[in-house]
This record gives C-alpha cells, sequence and structure tokens, in this order.
C-alpha cells in the first residue's frame, strides 16, 4: 500500500466578485478588509474575547492536532478544529474576521473534537459563538453561507425539526418514521421485530416525535422571543424573519381558537371551567 | 543505630543503599518483587539513554556494591504492612508470603519508584486489540533480544511509528504531567533499531521534543546519522489499514495543517509514568500527604527534594515524579545522607 500521508486539499474556490476585488486578508493574504469591514471586525473581536464561554471553552492547546483528526470537515475543506481554535486563543481581529467568513461553517457541530481534546477545551463550542457572532452582526458572508438553507431553517424555527413525516419516502426509508415497514439492513427481521428491542418508556416516540405539536411551537416561539433570537435574525435576513413572525402569529391564533372552542365545549359539558394555561 | 530501611529496590533504593553502606550505616533494603533493579531490570531495558551503553553496565555495579556487602540486608518478595512511629524512628512489620516479623528502624528512605500507564486506557490506539500495537517497554525487550518482530505473525515490520505522550500532558485520563523519558527513550529506540535494522523506516509522532539538556545531541544525530523522521502532530486513531495485515495512523500534520493517514507495520506506545501502587502504599503507612498527581511530595522541592517534612523520612527517585536513572541514583546518595545524618544525632 502506497504512504497516504496527505490527504487531498480542497481549497473553497474565490467567487468571480472576489477575485475581481481588491485583495482583503491581511494576514492570510486573501482579500484587504475595507474601513468598514476592519470596524466590524475590532467590534466583533471585542465581543468575542469578552463573552464569558470564551473563558469557559478556551483553555490552552499543546497543538496535538488530536481534535483534527477525528474531525469530518477537515477531510474534505481547508479547516482544521486545531486553527479555530488557535485562533479563538491567539488571533488577532483580521484573522477571526477571516475565519467567520467562510471556514467556521464547514463544521458539522459533531463535537468529535471535544471528545478528542486531552486539554479539555469545547472546541465545537467555541466555533458556535463565532458563527452566532457572525449571524447577530449580519455578515454579507453569512447571508450567502445561509442563503440555501431558509427552507431547513423555517421548518427548524417553526416545529423543530427539519423532516416531517409526510417528507419520508418510504420506498428509500423503509425503517423510518411512523409507518416504517422493514429495513434494507441484511439482517431485516421486520419492524415488529425491531421495535421491541426499544425500551417500552419510550416505545411511544417512535410516532410521537413525528408529531408537530402547535404547543411545541408556541414553546419554541416564547424561546425565541425571550431569548432574541428573532432580533438576531432579522439583521441577516429581515424577510425570512417577517415570514417566521407571520408563521408565528398564524399559530398563536389557531391554538388560541382551538382553545376557545374546547373550553366552550367543556363549559357545556361541566359547566364553568376555573382556570386554564396558556 | 538501628538499621536504615530503604523500601524498593530500583535505581533509586539501590544507590541509598550502596551509599548507607559506605557511610558505615546498616541498611535493610526491602523489595516487594523476587529480584532487585527495579523498573529498568523489569522490562529488560535495552541500552540507556542518553549514553547508549547497555543496562547491565549502569546496573551492574550497583547491584555488585549492594550485594556485596555485609552491610545491606536484603529481604526480596517482602512487603512492608504496618509502621509505628518510635521515638526514634519506626517500628515496622515486613510480610513475605509465609513470615511476618517486625523490625525497629531509625529511618526511611522510601524508593519505591513508578508504575507505567495502561496504554489500554487510551482505547483509541488499539493497544490489547491489535497485536502490533505495542508499548515501548516491550519494544526495550525486544530490542535487548534482538528480535524486534510483529507479534501478530512474527514477520519482521517494514516500517514503525512511535506515539508520544501516551498516558501523559493528557487530562483526559487524569495526567497533566509530562514523562520526561519517552521522548529521549523513543529516539533511542529508534536509532538503535536504525543502527541495526536500517532496512526499517522510523517516525516519530510528537507534541514536543523533550530531550533536555544534553539529550538534545541524540535527537540531533537521530535525524543527521540515522534518518529518524519527526512529524509534529498526534496520532489520534488507530484502525486497521485495508487488507488487514497493517494498521493506519491517523493524525494531523499540524506544520502541514492537513490530516494524515500512514500505514504502519508496528506501532510504540511511549506510555507515562504514574505514581505506583508500591508508592501511595508507603504514603498510606507513613501518614504522608501525596500531590495531586499522587506522587510523594517533598516538602521543599527546590531547596531538599529528599526531604519528606517527616522526620526521619525521606525519598529518592521516581516516587516522588518522573525520574531518570541518573536523577534517581543522585537523590538515593542524598537521601542516604540525610537519613544517616538523622539517625546519628
Ligand atoms: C521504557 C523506559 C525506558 C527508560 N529508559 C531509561 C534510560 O534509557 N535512561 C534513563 O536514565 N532512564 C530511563 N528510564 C527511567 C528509569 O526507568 C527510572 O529513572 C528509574 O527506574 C527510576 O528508579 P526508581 O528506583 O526511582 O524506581 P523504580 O525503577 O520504579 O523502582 C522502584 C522499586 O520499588 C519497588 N517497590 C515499590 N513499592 C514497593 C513497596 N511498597 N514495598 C517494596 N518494594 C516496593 C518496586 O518493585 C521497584 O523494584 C526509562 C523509563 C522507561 C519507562
Ligand atoms: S464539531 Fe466541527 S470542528 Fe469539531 S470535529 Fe465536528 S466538524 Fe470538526
Ligand atoms: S485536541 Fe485540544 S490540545 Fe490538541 S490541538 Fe486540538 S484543541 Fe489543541
Ligand atoms: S517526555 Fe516526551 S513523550 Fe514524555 S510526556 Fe514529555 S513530551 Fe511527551
Amino acid at each position: 500500500m502506497s504512504i497516504v500521508a496527505h490527504l487531498p486539499r480542497r481549497v473553497l474556490s474565490l467567487t468571480e466578485e472576489e477575485a475581481a476585488s481588491p485583495p482583503v486578508m491581511e494576514l492570510t493574504g486573501r482579500r484587504r478588509a475595507t474601513s468598514e469591514e476592519r470596524t466590524v471586525a475590532e467590534t466583533i473581536y471585542a465581543e468575542f474575547r469578552a463573552d464569558p464561554r470564551h473563558r469557559e471553552f478556551v483553555l490552552g492547546c499543546l497543538n496535538c492536532g488530536e481534535c483534527t483528526t477525528g474531525c469530518p470537515a477537515a477531510r474534505f475543506y481547508d479547516f482544521s478544529p486545531r486553527e479555530m481554535l488557535q485562533i479563538a486563543q491567539n488571533g488577532d481581529a483580521t484573522t477571526l474576521w477571516d475565519a467567520m467568513q467562510e471556514k467556521i461553517w464547514a463544521c458539522c457541530q459533531c463535537y468529535t473534537c471535544n471528545m478528542r481534546c486531552r486539554f479539555g477545551n469545547d472546541i465545537a463550542g467555541i466555533i458556535s459563538v463565532m458563527r452566532e457572532l457572525s449571524v447577530i452582526h449580519g455578515l454579507e458572508s453569512t447571508r450567502k453561507v445561509l442563503a440555501p438553507f431558509g427552507r431547513s431553517l423555517t421548518l427548524l424555527m417553526t416545529v423543530g425539526t427539519q423532516v416531517s413525516s409526510d417528507m419520508i419516502q418510504p420506498d428509500f426509508f423503509r425503517d423510518w418514521g411512523p409507518f416504517a415497514t422493514g429495513s434494507d439492513k441484511v439482517w431485516d427481521v421486520g419492524t415488529d421485530v425491531m421495535r421491541r428491542a426499544i425500551p417500552s418508556d419510550v416505545l411511544h416516540t417512535t410516532r410521537s416525535s413525528w408529531e408537530v405539536s402547535v404547543q411545541t411551537s408556541l414553546e419554541l416561539f416564547r424561546i425565541y422571543e425571550e431569548t432574541g433570537v428573532l432580533d438576531m435574525l432579522r439583521g441577516l435576513d429581515p424577510d425570512l424573519t417577517e415570514m417566521l413572525v407571520d408563521i408565528i402569529e398564524e399559530r398563536r391564533e389557531e391554538f388560541e381558537e382551538a382553545r376557545d372552542r374546547f373550553r366552550t365545549e367543556l363549559a357545556g359539558m361541566h359547566g364553568p371551567v376555573a382556570t386554564f394555561m396558556g | 543505630m538501628n538499621p536504615i530501611l530503604v523500601l524498593g529496590g530500583g535505581p533509586a533504593g539501590l544507590s541509598a543503599a550502596a551509599e548507607l553502606a559506605a557511610l558505615g550505616a546498616e541498611a535493610l533494603l526491602v523489595e516487594r518483587e523476587a529480584y532487585l533493579g527495579g523498573n529498568p531490570k523489569r522490562w529488560h531495558y535495552s541500552l540507556l539513554a542518553p549514553d547508549l551503553r547497555p543496562a547491565e553496565e549502569i546496573l551492574g555495579p550497583l547491584l555488585g556494591r549492594v550485594e556485596g556487602s555485609p552491610k545491606v540486608e536484603r529481604r526480596l518478595s517482602t512487603t512492608l504492612t504496618k509502621s509505628e512511629r518510635l521515638e526514634k524512628g519506626f517500628r515496622v512489620t515486613l510480610k513475605t508470603a509465609d513470615t511476618v516479623e517486625t523490625r525497629e528502624v531509625s529511618a526511611v528512605v522510601l524508593a519505591t519508584g513508578f508504575d507505567h500507564f495502561d496504554s489500554r486506557r487510551k482505547f483509541e490506539y488499539g493497544y490489547g486489540r491489535y497485536p502490533d500495537v505495542i508499548d515501548f517497554k516491550e519494544l526495550e525487550g525486544m530490542i535487548h533480544d534482538d528480535k524486534v518482530v510483529r507479534p501478530s505473525d512474527g514477520r519482521a515490520p517494514k516500517r514503525i511509528a512511535w506515539i508520544l505522550c501516551v498516558g501523559s500532558r493528557d487530562i483526559q485520563v487524569g495526567n497533566p504531567w509530562c514523562c520526561r523519558l519517552g521522548c529521549v527513550v523513543s529516539i533511542k529506540q529508534a536509532v538503535e533499531i536504525r543502527q541495526k535494522h536500517p532496512e526499517i523506516d522510523a517516525w516519530v509522532y510528537y507534541m514536543d521534543i523533550r530531550t533536555y539538556g544534553l539529550w538534545e545531541d541524540l535527537y540531533w544525530k537521530s535525524m543527521q546519522e540515522y534518518g529518524v523522521k519527526f512529524i509534529r502532530g498526534r496520532i489520534g486513531q488507530v484502525t486497521l489499514a485495508e487488507g488487514g495485515a497493517q494498521l493506519l495512523a491517523t493524525g494531523e500534520d499540524t506544520i502541514l495543517s492537513r490530516p494524515t493517514e500512514v500505514p504502519f507495520d508496528m506501532i510504540v506506545l511511549a506510555s507515562g509514568m504514574e505514581p505506583g501502587t508500591g508508592t501511595k502504599e508507603a504514603a498510606g503507612l507513613f501518614g504522608l500527604p501525596v500531590g495531586p498527581e499522587g506522587f510523594l511530595t517533598p516538602r521543599l522541592s527546590d531547596m531538599n527534594p529528599v526531604d519528606s517534612g517527616s522526620p526521619g523520612v525521606y525519598f529518592a527517585g521516581a516516587a516522588t515524579g518522573p525520574k531518570a536513572i541518573p536523577d534517581a541514583v543522585t537523590e538515593g546518595m542524598g537521601a542516604a545522607l540525610r537519613a544517616f545524618q538523622y539517625a546519628r544525632e
């Protein structure tokens, strides 16, 4: 067997526009930041370093590279968790800004790096802090990176999952969803037998996890409002945010209507209802 | 004057006993194993770093001084089960498989040494699962007997990797300290193998090379004269390579910033040094505190590294932390001198 010492590197290629514009990155020699960009970069840097999670997640680094070893993204992109940790630890405003343009989005948040790290760093966590800042500041690059995910984002934010049972094609996912008919695995023993392996106290989730409950949606919305997620998203994608707000309003009305209907029905059955939460 | 107890017959304990005899004191040397010589003897160390002299040449004279002296009473396969402080010195209970005996001693030198880190705890390296992943203490014996072959099929390896810092500098396994010997011993092993078998390719995966002081010379020579390869980055996982005959080491080359995968015929783990079970026992018996790492802690490690802080109890060797043989031997001398002074006072 030949020595596969270094796996092929796939560099994220420049767009035509980028290639035409003057260089922005000072340290890495890609592009040179404009003065507005530089101001944002410095603000982001200050916020990043002041974030209490920074102190908690970034402890130090031996540069052993074990985080990169298990990182699926590092195998395909010019990206490594070790580099992200180094940037979080020692990088300056421009380097951080550079990493926040594309690199942080190569990570799939699998947390393998954390499991490997002998220093106990939360690398996946610090990457998500960078992502959060790039959304909060509505970076143009972030908008571009996230544009294709509008649909997933809408689903995630309104029903809490990207996949619903009506999206499953039974022919392709025989062992998925509430209507599972079997499996493609060679050891297929039939759905009912496989389901018996699931502990009975969680067995109901094979069905309930596919149901979209209005109450769950409402709880999610409440969380977004209280934690400022919607405001955060507004900077990045106002249209999407407005759409979400509309959906939220609709769901709330639906819920209130259902609640009123239910109250009336109950009252008809048992007389007045004392209290009702919600 | 009652004899002075030396607990542990490794390089440090041997040195202490030999020195006590030279000072004219009686030494009671207690070793739990059936032989003297400690870890170097147990694992049949080959050539010793940094001078690449055979272990026998270094341990031999030390053993000779102890075994040839009527002043040293040697008690092998013996453990200490109890100790009680007297006005001067201690009353201790010695136990063998079939005897129990109480003795009075005027001072104590604890030279209980270290244990190797159990490499199975870094499960991602497959030690204990793949026969061709071995611990470097096992390689010592193979080199010593000039039988460097793959345990799986008895064939000579073509390419060997050393992984440094296994069970050291790693809070995942609770051992943040550096083992001090892993680098120099691994490099020494690579040199020894390249000397005898230049056809074997030797790769060392490291985070830092800590061939401190004059040992740096060996590191340079290993590249200049023996063509040992050094890759900066640690292997994060070992699996079987395609076909199953070789091992695949996956890691990051942190200089080139790329993930790497290299097939090897054999992988050697530089396992760290942990406080030995005997050291923990001794701490309990003499009511001594141990540090957060579990090693014995001298009261003033900078001023007097052999003083325990408890009157009449002295330390020597790897019982207080990872250490090379010359340091262990020097501390043995220091502890002997301090114990002698205390006993004579
Ligand atoms: C693979 C490897 C290679 C090495 N090669 C080199 C080298 O080339 N050059 C070099 O300078 N150093 C080398 N070292 C370091 C060397 O092994 C240590 O410096 C040395 O062994 C320390 O001596 P010691 O007497 O303190 O401890 P040990 O060698 O651990 O001896 C302790 C002794 O005490 C005994 N004992 C422990 N507890 C009790 C108890 N309660 N009652 C009775 N007896 C007890 C043990 O059985 C043991 O015999 C190497 C280390 C390793 C891991
Ligand atoms: S969480 Fe991100 S950086 Fe960490 S291993 Fe997974 S993909 Fe790589
Ligand atoms: S695993 Fe931890 S210590 Fe090692 S390079 Fe990655 S972040 Fe640094
Ligand atoms: S001596 Fe070398 S192998 Fe041992 S812990 Fe220190 S750096 Fe790692």
